[in-house]
C-alpha cells in the first residue's frame, strides 16, 4: 500500500504527539465531537496515560500475532503501524500508548474460525490487523468496560482481502469508551463492519475508511438499545478516493429513558473517483420526551456519475403497526417489542457470520424486553 | 351476540357516528352499507378498539360484557375479529412469526397452552391450501410486498385460523378483482357458523352478491338510515344511496 515505511515508527509517533498536544481532549465546541463531550464526560481526571490491555479469547491456526509492546517489530508492521495520525484520540492512543497488539493473515489465507479480541481495563491502546493479498477473516472484537479506555485500530486490507468485523459494547452506567479505527480497503477488497451497542456514559466508535483501488468495499450497519443516560455515537468518514468503489451504511437505533443516539456519517467521494455508489441509513426510534437522536449523514462529491444516497429519520413507533397487533391478540408489551425488533432486523441482517448475528440478535431482545 | 344502542363516537373531537344501534345474533350475517364518510371505518375501528376512536354516549355489549371497557388484544381473546381495509405491512415480522405470536396470545388469554410451532405449521398449512396462500407468502414479511388480493386473502386466512365468534370485515372487496373476490368470499362463506355472527361492511351491493346477508342497514351520517333484507342491496345499486338517504332526512 502507502510508503509509509519508509518512516520510522517513532518518527510517526512524535508526529501523533503533536497532533494531540495541540488539540487537547476534546469537546462539544469542536464540531466532531459536538454530540459527545468527551471533555465534560471524563472531568478533572482526563485521559491519564495507562496503558489499556487486550485479550485475545480465540486466535485461529494461520493468524500471526505480535505485541506492540516489544521491540523489532516484523517488517508487516514497519510498515502499516501509525499509518494514520491526523485524528485527535487516534493521536493520543498513538503518543500515550505503549502496546497493543498487531495480527497478519498471510496472502489467499481463508480463516475460517473467528478471531476473539477484547479491549479491557483504563487507558490507551493500539491495534492492528493486516489482510494480506485475497485473504479473509471474522474478527469479533469484544468491549471491556471501564472507566476509560481510547482505543486506536488500524485495519489495512491489501488486494482481494475480505473482513468481516462485528463489534459488541455492552450497557455501562459509567464508562467513557472511545475508538478509533483507521481501515485503508485496497482493490476488490471488501470490510464488512457491524457495530451493536448498548451505550455508556460516552461511548464513541469512529470510523475512517478510505477505499483505495477499484472495486473496494464497505459496508457499515450498526444497532444500538439505549436507555437511562446512555449515550452511544458512531462517527463515520468514507472516503471514495478511487472510482467503482461502493460503500453502503445503515444504522438503527432504539432509544428510551435520557439515552442519546448520535451518527454522524460522512461521505467523500475524490476528485476523479468516477462511478463510485454509497448510501447511507440512519433511522432512531424515541421512545420517551427525554431521549435524543442526532443524525447527520454528509455527503462531499468531487467527482462524476456517482450514486449517492443518503436518509435519515426520527420516529415513534408506528401506531397503525401496534393497533393491528393487538388487534389480533398480541398484548402490548409483546407487540412493541416484536415492532422493535423488526425495525432493528435490517441492520442486525447485515451481519454476515451466523453465530455472530445470533449473539446480536440474543442480546438486542434481552435490552429490548428491558425498555419495551 | 352484539348489541350496539345509541352509540355515539368521536374522532378528535368531532362526533362521527350519532347515535348508532344495531343488534346482531349468533348465526347470522349482517352487512353495513353507506356511502364515503357516513362512519363505516369508525364503527370497525371502535369494535375492535383503536386509540383514538372515544365512546362518547351509548354503549357496545358483545355477550352481554361492556366491549368499550376491554384492551383491543383482549377483544381478540374473546373472539373478536376485524379484518382491515388497509393491512398493515410490518417488514422485519416474518407472516408465519406473526400468525405464530398472534394465535398463542390469544389462547394463552383463554387459559389454554401454546401450539407449538409443528402444531401451528400445521393447522396454518391446512387453512392456507383452501385461501391460495401460498408457503413463500407465509415466509415473507408481513403484508410487505404482498398484492391487495393477498392481503385480503391473508386477512381471511388469519379470521379461519383464529376462529373468532364475531367477525368484522371492513371493505374486503376493495382492490380486488373478481377472481379475488369470489376466493375471498368463498373463504368468509366457509366459515359461516351457526356459533359465529359477521358484520360486513361495504360500499358497494357486489360483495353481497357473494356473501349473501342476512340483514342490510344503509348507515349515512352517522346512524343507521334504513335496514331490509338482501334486496335492500339491488335497490341501493340501482337507485344510489341519495336516494335512500335522502329519504331518510
Amino acid at each position: 500500500m502507502t510508503a509509509l515505511a519508509t518512516r520510522p515508527i517513532e518518527a510517526r509517533k512524535a508526529e501523533a504527539a503533536s497532533v494531540w498536544q495541540s488539540h487537547g481532549v476534546p469537546h462539544r465546541r469542536v464540531e466532531e465531537w459536538k454530540y459527545s463531550d468527551l471533555k465534560t464526560a471524563l472531568g478533572e481526571k482526563g485521559v491519564g496515560a495507562d496503558l489499556a490491555e487486550w485479550r485475545v479469547a480465540s486466535l485461529p491456526a494461520g493468524v500471526e500475532m505480535f505485541d506492540l509492546s516489544l521491540s523489532n517489530p516484523p517488517d508487516w508492521v514497519k510498515t502499516h503501524f501509525a499509518a494514520n495520525t491526523g485524528n485527535v484520540m487516534g493521536a493520543a492512543s498513538l503518543a500515550l500508548s505503549a502496546g497493543g497488539v498487531a495480527f497478519r493473515v498471510p496472502k489467499d489465507a481463508a480463516i475460517v474460525a473467528p478471531l476473539k479480541l477484547d479491549f479491557t481495563g483504563p487507558g490507551h491502546v493500539r491495534g492492528l490487523l493486516v489482510l494480506e493479498e485475497g485473504a479473509s477473516l471474522t474478527l469479533v472484537e469484544g468491549v471491556g468496560l471501564s472507566d476509560f479506555r481510547n482505543v486506536g485500530f488500524e485495519i489495512a486490507l491489501n488486494a482481494r482481502a475480505r473482513l468481516g468485523h462485528v463489534r459488541i459494547s455492552p450497557g455501562a452506567g459509567n464508562s467513557v469508551l472511545v475508538e478509533e479505527a483507521f481501515i485503508r480497503v485496497a482493490a476488490g477488497a471488501s470490510y464488512r463492519g457491524h457495530f451493536a451497542s448498548f451505550g455508556s456514559k460516552l461511548s464513541r466508535m469512529e470510523l475512517q475508511i478510505a477505499l483505495e483501488g477499484e472495486g473496494a468495499e464497505a459496508h457499515l450497519s450498526g444497532v444500538s438499545v439505549l436507555d437511562d443516560r446512555r449515550h452511544s455515537d458512531v462517527t463515520s468518514h468514507v472516503i471514495h478516493r478511487h472510482g467503482n468503489t461502493n460503500s453502503t451504511q445503515l444504522f438503527k437505533h432504539v432509544v428510551g429513558g435520557r439515552g442519546q443516539a448520535v451518527y454522524q456519517g460522512k461521505v467523500t467521494v475524490a476528485k476523479g473517483a468516477n462511478g463510485s455508489d454509497s448510501s447511507q441509513t440512519a433511522k432512531a426510534l424515541l421512545l420517551g420526551e427525554a431521549a435524543e437522536a442526532d443524525l447527520k449523514p454528509e455527503l462531499e462529491i468531487f467527482a462524476d456519475d456517482v450514486k449517492c444516497a443518503h436518509g435519515a429519520a426520527v420516529g415513534d413507533l408506528d401506531a397503525e403497526s401496534l393497533f393491528y397487533m393487538r388487534a389480533r391478540g398480541i398484548p402490548e408489551a409483546e407487540a412493541r417489542g416484536l415492532l422493535l425488533q423488526a425495525f432493528l432486523e435490517d441492520a442486525i441482517a447485515e451481519i454476515a457470520a451466523t453465530d455472530q448475528r445470533e449473539l446480536v440478535r440474543t442480546e438486542l431482545l434481552t435490552a429490548l424486553k428491558g425498555i419495551a | 351476540m352484539l348489541e350496539i344502542k345509541n352509540l355515539h363516537v368521536a374522532v378528535d373531537g368531532k362526533e362521527i357516528l350519532k347515535g348508532l344501534s344495531l343488534n346482531i345474533h349468533a348465526g347470522q350475517v349482517h352487512a353495513i352499507m353507506g356511502p364515503n364518510g357516513s362512519g363505516k371505518s369508525t364503527l370497525s375501528y371502535v369494535l375492535a378498539g383503536r386509540a383514538g376512536y372515544d365512546i362518547t354516549e351509548g354503549s357496545i355489549l358483545y355477550n352481554g360484557e361492556d366491549l368499550g371497557a376491554l384492551a383491543p388484544e383482549e377483544r381478540a381473546a374473546k373472539g373478536v375479529f376485524l379484518a382491515m381495509q388497509y393491512p398493515v405491512e410490518i417488514p422485519g415480522v416474518t407472516t408465519m412469526t406473526f400468525l405464530k405470536t398472534a394465535l398463542n396470545s390469544q389462547r394463552r388469554a383463554r387459559g389454554e397452552s401454546d401450539l407449538d410451532a409443528v402444531g401451528v405449521l400445521k393447522l396454518v398449512r391446512a387453512k392456507a391450501k383452501t385461501l391460495n396462500v401460498s408457503e413463500e407468502m407465509l415466509k415473507r414479511a408481513l403484508n410487505v410486498g404482498f398484492s391487495g388480493g393477498e392481503k385480503k386473502r391473508l386477512e381471511i386466512l388469519q379470521m379461519a385460523i383464529f376462529e373468532p365468534k364475531l367477525a368484522i370485515l371492513d371493505e374486503t372487496d376493495s382492490g380486488l378483482d373478481i377472481d379475488a373476490l369470489r376466493l375471498v368470499a368463498e373463504g368468509v362463506n366457509a366459515l359461516r357458523d351457526p356459533s359465529r355472527a359477521m358484520l360486513v361492511i361495504t360500499h358497494y351491493q357486489r360483495l353481497l352478491d357473494y356473501i349473501v346477508p342476512d340483514r342490510i342497514h344503509v348507515l349515512a351520517r352517522g346512524r343507521i338510515v334504513a335496514e331490509g333484507g338482501k334486496e335492500l342491496a339491488l335497490e341501493l345499486e340501482a337507485k344510489g344511496y341519495e336516494h335512500i338517504v335522502g329519504q331518510a332526512a
